[in-house]
């Protein structure tokens, strides 16, 4: 009965990682019938790689100030929303509608808002929101979370479930402030909730491509290529496929360690809280 | 509070209708009355024809589209189902380190990102013979969707009480059927939520399809269609906002519809964990 399960994990995900891992250490272009072995090179040229930099600093821009922006908006709405009728219904859909759009669709209607002949520049006033890097980067990572956070807003949502009526009442009760009653009864149970929060959007963020091709499709000059976005580019623009595997690999191993890492703090700080 | 309750909601709110308010007004109007006033409503001048001009495209059929991306969405479901029930029943009901393993191999996958494995996988459905065909596509996608489903029925699962399987085991019943005629039938909740989840993420989906089936096939989905319609005439806006509203209404209709079951599933999926 497991064996269906096994054999499509192992053929289109195990599998793939191995091959991945092997053609990193070889030059292959998709063509040639025999990837020809080149030891750690594709790493190296990694590290000494300008367009890999610019990635890596684009990637870590979005993923920084995605995941604060998202769960701050997140949390925060949630907060706000916290309360059972109609109009709260409404608005929670309002924030989460983006996410069943889907990231490519998402990203057509910001281009056509936000670029050089666009909504914004047409009604209000031309601003180089996709065609200067910095200005870019910042779009890229507005749309991002404009489109993510509805998902934060609702797990946080969930999360405010879980917070005993009976503690809060009791907070109010022995006179303490809003502020008060957040600090010390919400927050701490919410624990959890944060951490789950944070690793879906780290993940998620780590491997924002979809956004990025249609707002500015890495440009300009390449300047705000994500990581994600690059590894497809090399390996199909250039026919750099073992280079590609290399810079898939990478990617696979810090989405991996960050994952991992922010969990484990994350345990920490929720049994800090328990304690 | 009410106060600044409204002071926070208010910019949240305008800033998550402006675009869709765009995409609607747009749709009905002509290139000139885009850029020269955005945001405005030329009642007399709107018009249907950049709609029906969206779906009787020459290049495109969206209607065509819809269908292969909901059976797509269908194949993929069903393959999910047929497959991680009755692994996911294996591992809730096994007792052994290893099924706590196996779970773990599983839920993996949930952190590989899709651009790690689709260029490897183009290599092993060319070895397959499986590269630019619908079981090939099918079958990796379905892959993709392993971990969601074996999170929610290993956990569901769990909750049914054992003394039903042996139950059916006292009247000669394997574990296949046991599962399929017993645990299948209480398990609606689990299996709602992930077909949800999982209609979503085949709907939204671009990177696959558009990689593994590609323009070879001829066959695309909603999210390969706008990519293809939109990149040739990008600066023209009477081709963008229809396409982008047909694309959108069946989605939207589906979340309107399912809003409930979404959100659930959303949450049961991330706070068991």
């Amino acid at each position: 009965m497991l064996a269906p399960a096994l054999a499509l994990l192992s053929v289109f995900m195990l599998v793939p990682i191995a091959i991945a891992g092997y053609l990193s250490f070889t030059d292959w272009d998709g063509l040639s019938p025999t990837p020809g072995p080149v030891g750690w090179a594709n790493y190296e040229r990694l590290l000494s790689d300008v367009d890999v930099q610019h990635a890596a600093v684009v990637t870590a821009v979005i993923t920084v100030v995605g995941t604060v922006g998202c769960n701050a908006a997140g949390l925060g709405l949630a907060l706000l929303l916290n309360r059972r009728n109609r109009f709260t219904s409404l608005l929670r859909a309002v924030v989460f509608y983006p996410y069943v759009v889907g990231p490519i669709i998402i990203g057509f209607l910001w281009s056509a808002i936000l670029g050089a002949d666009g909504a914004i520049a047409n009604a209000l006033i031309p601003l180089p929101f996709l065609s200067d890097p910095a200005w870019a980067v910042g779009s890229i990572t507005f749309v991002v979370v404009w489109s993510q956070f509805g998902v934060n807003v609702v797990l946080y949502l969930a999360g405010l479930q879980t917070v005993p009526a009976s503690l809060l009442e009791a907070a109010t009760v022995d006179g303490a402030s809003r502020w008060q009653t957040f600090r010390a009864v919400t927050w701490p149970v919410l624990a959890p909730s944060v951490t789950v929060n944070i690793v879906l959007v780290l993940v998620g963020l780590l491997r924002v491509y979809e956004i990025v091709l249609a707002l500015t499709g890495g440009g300009p000059a390449g300047r705000t290529s994500t990581f994600a976005f690059l590894i497809l580019s090399s390996s199909f623009r250039s026919n750099q496929l073992g280079y590609g595997a290399a810079q898939a690999i990478t990617l696979m191993v810090v989405i991996g360690a960050l994952a991992l890492g922010v969990t484990a703090l994350r345990q920490r700080a929720e049994r800090a809280v328990a304690a | 509070m009410n106060l600044t309750r409204r002071l926070v909601l208010l910019p949240v709110v305008f800033l998550m209708v402006v675009p869709a308010y765009l995409l609607v007004v747009n749709s009905f109007k002509s290139q000139q009355d885009i850029t020269q006033d955005p945001f405005g409503i030329p009642l007399p001048r709107l018009s249907v024809e950049y709609l029906v001009n969206a779906l009787n495209s020459p290049d495109f059929s969206l209607i065509k589209a819809y269908t292969v991306t909901a059976l797509f969405a269908v194949g993929v479901n069903l393959l999910s189902l047929l497959v991680s029930g009755p692994a996911a029943y294996v591992i809730a009901r096994g007792t052994k380190v290893g099924h706590r393993a196996l779970l773990v191999l599983f839920l993996v996958g949930m952190f590989i990102p899709g651009q790690v494995l689709v260029i490897p996988v183009i290599y092993v459905l060319k070895t397959l013979g499986l590269m630019g065909t619908v079981p090939g596509f099918l079958l990796f996608e379905t892959t993709l969707t392993l971990p969601i489903s074996m999170f929610l029925y290993v956990s569901y699962i769990k909750t049914v009480p054992r003394e039903l399987d042996e139950a059916a085991r006292m009247d000669g019943a394997g574990p296949l059927t046991t599962f399929w005629r017993i645990i299948f039938p209480l398990m609606k909740p689990a299996v709602v939520t992930a077909i949800v989840l999982h209609t979503i993420g085949v709907w939204t989906d671009f990177v696959n399809p558009q990689i593994i089936l590609g323009p070879a096939s001829s066959l695309y989905t909603v999210t390969t269609s706008v990519y293809a319609a939109i990149g040739k005439y990008s600066t023209d806006f009477t081709v963008v906002y229809p396409n982008l509203l047909v694309a959108v209404v069946p989605v939207m209709a589906f979340f309107v519809f399912l809003q409930r079951n979404i959100v659930s599933g959303l949450t049961t999926g991330a706070t068991k964990g």
